[in-house]
């Protein structure tokens, strides 16, 4: 019987106010208690739920595997991209005491140590007076094999051998339990979907995200312990922010797996689709992107831009040769001028080029993952054209220096803050990721809400 | 049922064959006992080998049916199809790139050629390799080292047929193989199989057949479908060595895949349960193809330590300034020398020359030109060049043997340290495949050795035309000099041949045979794992 028409049989029976209210507010007071008592059962259902998660997780061998790989991967790889730093900063110690020429040279920062991305570009020596920019050598460009693979850095290891932990984690969480039949009886008692679910996104993350978090606390500590790195209240925010993002991305892959393993029915198929979906999202959309936006945009080969220049230069030099006083001049300022024009064009071009490949490649979690982190660090491509563009200011101010050559004035650069990093396309970057994550959330909750757990 | 009856009289026969090999009679036995048992021999292999068909043809169908056959297939072509279509276009573009630097230079070379301009100008542009749609070249390191080089593919490396068949198809290897006979097992099948009367060496031939052919099936029509699609282009021409290469490398990609499919297979026999078997495969996989190979520059790179380039480029900077003072000294003393020998000559012609002849006007050519008519003045000048040449040989052949020792020794050290990374390297298959493919299309670091040598000894074919050029010139006005137009629109012209086919296999085949190792290692640890293996 419902409470209103017990109270109205009360009001009728004893014709008082009075009792009525005070049998109204009684009612009133067990409904919510039991509605507390509810949530407080749903609650301790879920912290249940979550905790065999977790203990599921701990003493399976998919954890113990990716625990073992993640830790020796991350340690391995601080570690030699630690090395790798110090080799460039001694590099710099080099460039640097070389004070005859006009030289643009930034120290390497210790979070490429983390995310390498462009540091060894951007740590190059840039010559600036002439009419050309004359750029170093890279150190790595003695080792040829340097060319064939990429750097094992922190990032990549993330990006590529992470985000797959994470769908093997989760790829058989639904389907794998529906198997073994542990869902059907799980689900046949009072247990709601909403909260299995939930308890299994959570348990199943935390399990997996925790050794990640140990192996990069203890990568960090043994770095930033060695006296040549030295990493400021900047770089930790930055640091920060990397493991942010990172973990919304790991998120993004976990959920994924979990969304594929709602809509698979067997573990084999689940896993298949996981590793699909991942090859696709991890190499072929930001590497094809990569190629495909080379297509949209008509740039000529950097190797065609610096003949032009060879050759404009020679020529200009040729013609002045065979020229008198006030021809000369024009022809030099001819020259110069069409030079600048000529890389002035190239620029502009080759910044439509990245960012149109920027917003392809950008569908992809990984690709967007990679322009944040890298970002961030400072190694990214909004650094480099920050980079460049400070660099051609400075040749300017050394082209037009009325002083003494001894007297040039020092290039200084400060790398990008955490709140620069995080201007308009850094954000943007993040707001895919979280979008990503909670789109791929979502559609595991539903397709579960859906599933057929016989 | 047959086999084992046939195997029965066989053995029961061994040893009335031994008896009759030392007895009278055998003579006129011999031949039929003979006849008869290789007769029945004959007849077990082609049951064995009927047996073999039907499993391999269980595979084949059982994987066709499956929905990984599906979404390898998809995936494969799809991926391989859109690949090879945008860098076939991207292919044209660079070739069209191209063909404007091969311009720009001729146009250089024929109207404003001089032979001090040489040295910055005499370089030819490397053709893009006729590979290029399938793989993406190595790019020469002074492109790379350009202000405005393009840094994306430092973030996101290109995606070519090296990767679909190194990530793509490897990973698809594992798939197929991880569960082949755990999965059986685990369903009941295995079992039964068994109980009959195959050989246990027939169901992992049967096996290893049937899954790589199911495998390698739409992996060949994808690529023949790229392949076809490329050479419809009439710009682009593949000659028969090009298509020989195209076969190698096909055939290397199918020792690659079916190496990781006997991975998989080794694996499977080796554990229980599918789902730990599909574990140890990605941890194998993970280590093999994305971990090693990347790591192995780093650590050759902290095991041979080479001296710092920075470093080098500052000492080197060094001996040329040191070199430079003392070829001064040098001249000054000469130059005294002639003042003295000379005197008023001389001045004039120091004025000249001080003025700078690149600087010189044409008035002061003109001037220097008449007097050079002067005999005496000719054998002045004559004698001074030869005389400051002389005095300053020492300096230079100095600088140029320190420098020599200086980029010798960083040179060498490197070489070192490369051919470390590159043996480190080989413990993963994928950086033995990348060696082998790239080396054999002339997309790796040997072509770009191979295009150095070519393109050296043609530079040094159009030196020597330049040389005989200046030597013309100066023979008919004295006052040409390195600055002067020379006229070489007759110059030797660059030609570029690919690399004989048999160097490039010679070089290759090592790396191969690496290959082919593992393929037999692994074969023969799945053999062993399934000669043991608890079917129950």
């Amino acid at each position: 019987m419902a409470p209103e028409d017990k109270v109205e049989r009360a009001i009728r029976e004893k014709l008082s106010f009075t009792a009525a209210a005070k049998l109204r507010n009684r009612m009133l007071a067990r409904v919510l208690d039991a509605l507390k008592r509810s949530q407080g059962r749903g609650q301790s259902v879920l912290t249940l739920i979550i905790a065999k998660e977790l203990r599921h997780s701990l003493f399976s061998y998919k954890f113990s595997i990716v625990t073992v790989l993640s830790t020796v991967l991350i340690l391995a790889s601080t570690y030699v991209m630690y090395r790798d730093y110090c080799l460039a900063r001694d590099n710099y110690e080099v460039l640097r005491s070389e004070s005859d020429e006009a030289i643009a040279v930034i120290p390497p920062t210790p979070l490429s140590i983390f995310a390498r991305g462009l540091d060894e570009n951007l740590c190059r020596s840039f010559g600036v007076g002439g009419t050309n920019i004359e750029v170093s050598e890279k150190q790595q460009s003695v080792n040829e094999i340097f060319k064939l693979f990429t750097a094992p850095d922190l990032l990549y290891i993330i990006k590529v051998i992470l985000s797959l932990c994470a769908m093997l984690f989760a790829f058989d969480m639904i389907s794998g339990e529906k198997e073994t039949g542990t869902l059907r009886q799980s689900l046949s008692g009072s247990l709601a979907r909403p909260i299995l679910i939930i308890g299994k996104w959570v348990g199943g993350f935390a399990s997996f995200i925790l050794p990640f978090f140990i192996a990069v606390l203890l990568g960090t500590i043994l770095v930033t312990l060695s006296p040549k790195v030295d990493m400021s209240a900047q770089d930790w925010a930055k640091m920060g922010l990397f493991l942010l993002s990172s973990t919304i991305y790991l998120a993004v892959f976990f959920s994924l797996g979990l969304l594929v393993s709602c809509l698979t029915h067997q573990s084999s198929s689940s896993l298949v689709i996981s590793l699909f979906v991942w090859t696709t999202l991890v190499f072929v959309i930001p590497n094809l992107g990569n190629v495909l936006a080379r297509q949209l945009v008509e740039l000529p080969t950097v190797q065609q831009l610096e003949l032009r220049r060879t050759y404009n230069r020679r020529k200009a030099y040729f013609e002045r040769n065979r020229a008198d006083g006030l021809e000369r001049r024009r022809i030099g300022e001819r020259a110069r001028a069409e030079a600048d024009q000529v890389s002035e064009e190239y620029r502009n071009r080759f910044n439509r080029l990245a960012m149109i490949s920027q917003n392809i490649t950008r569908i992809s979690p990984a690709a967007a993952f990679t322009f944040l982190a890298t970002d961030t660090m400072g190694t990214g491509m909004a650094e480099e054209r920050r980079l460049k563009r400070a660099v051609l200011q400075y040749n300017h101010t050394i082209r037009n220096w009325p002083g003494r050559r001894d007297r040039y004035p020092v290039f200084s650069y400060q790398r990008s803050s955490c709140r620069e990093a995080l201007g308009p396309g850094g954000l943007g970057n993040l707001l895919i990721l979280v979008l990503l994550g909670i789109l791929s959330c979502t559609g595991a909750y539903v397709a579960f809400m859906r599933y057929d757990v016989r | 049922m047959l086999k084992t009856i046939i195997s029965k009289e066989f053995l029961k026969n061994i040893p009335r064959l031994l008896k009759a090999g030392f007895s009278k009679e055998s003579l006129k036995n011999a031949p039929r006992l003979l006849k008869a048992t290789v007769a029945k021999e004959l007849l077990k292999i082609c049951h064995t080998l009927r047996l073999l068909k039907v499993i391999s043809a269980r595979e084949f169908l059982n994987n066709l049916l499956n929905l990984r056959f599906i979404m390898g297939l998809l995936l494969c072509v799809v991926i391989t199809v859109a690949c090879m279509a945008i860098l076939a276009h991207d292919y044209r573009q660079e070739l069209a790139d191209y063909d404007d630097r091969v311009n720009m230079q001729d146009d250089f070379l024929s109207n404003y050629a001089t032979h001090g301009a040489l040295f910055w100008t005499n370089r030819h542009p490397k053709p893009p390799e006729r590979f290029r749609p399938l793989i993406m070249g190595t790019v020469r390191d002074n492109a790379l080292a350009s202000f405005d080089a393009n840094p994306l593919p430092i973030l996101f490396p290109y995606l070519d047929f090296l990767f679909i068949v190194t990530i793509v198809m490897s990973l698809l290897a594992l798939l197929f193989s991880y569960d082949a006979v755990t999965g059986e097992r685990q369903r009941g099948t295995l079992r039964q199989v068994i109980s009959n009367s195959i050989s246990r060496t027939t169901i992992l031939c049967g096996k290893f057949i049937g899954g790589t052919a199911s495998l390698l099936i739409p992996f060949i029509l994808a690529l023949l479908v790229g392949v076809l699609y490329i050479n419809l282009d009439p710009t682009i021409q593949w000659d028969g060595s090009a298509w020989a290469e195209l076969g190698l490398l096909t055939a290397a990609s199918i020792t690659f895949v079916t190496l990781f499919y006997l991975l998989g297979l080794m694996v499977s026999t080796l554990s229980r349960y599918s789902a730990v078997s599909i574990l140890n495969c990605l941890f194998l996989w993970v280590l093999l193809i994305l971990v090693i190979p990347n790591i192995c520059p780093y650590v050759s790179a902290q095991i041979y330590r080479i001296p710092s380039i920075k470093e080098t480029e500052r000492r080197n900077r060094e001996i040329e300034r040191r070199s430079l003072e003392l070829a001064r000294k040098l001249q000054t003393e000469v130059i005294k020398e002639f003042r003295s020998k000379y005197g008023k000559l001389f001045a004039e012609w120091e004025s000249m020359k001080l003025a700078g002849v690149g600087d010189a006007g044409p008035e002061h050519r003109k001037a220097a030109q008449q007097r050079a008519a002067d005999p005496e003045f000719r054998a002045m000048i004559d004698a001074f060049r030869e005389e400051s040449s002389r005095a300053t040989r020492p300096a230079f052949r100095a600088r140029g043997k320190e420098e020599k020792i200086l980029w010798g020794d960083l040179e060498r050290k490197a070489a070192q340290q490369t051919k470390l990374a590159r043996y480190l390297a080989c413990i993963s298959p994928l950086a033995d495949f990348v060696y082998v493919a790239r080396d054999l299309t002339g997309t790796g670091l040997r072509a770009l050795k191979h295009f150095e040598r070519v393109d050296g000894e043609y530079r040094g074919r159009v030196w020597k035309y330049a040389d005989k050029k200046l030597e013309e010139g100066r023979e008919k006005n004295p006052a040409f000099n390195r600055e002067s137009f020379i006229d070489l629109s007759n110059r030797p012209r660059f030609a570029f041949k690919e690399e004989a086919l048999r160097d490039k296999l010679g070089a290759v085949l090592p790396y191969w045979g690496i290959l082919v190792a593992f393929n037999v290692v692994f074969f023969v640890a799945a053999f062993a794992g399934f000669m043991r293996y608890d079917v129950r």
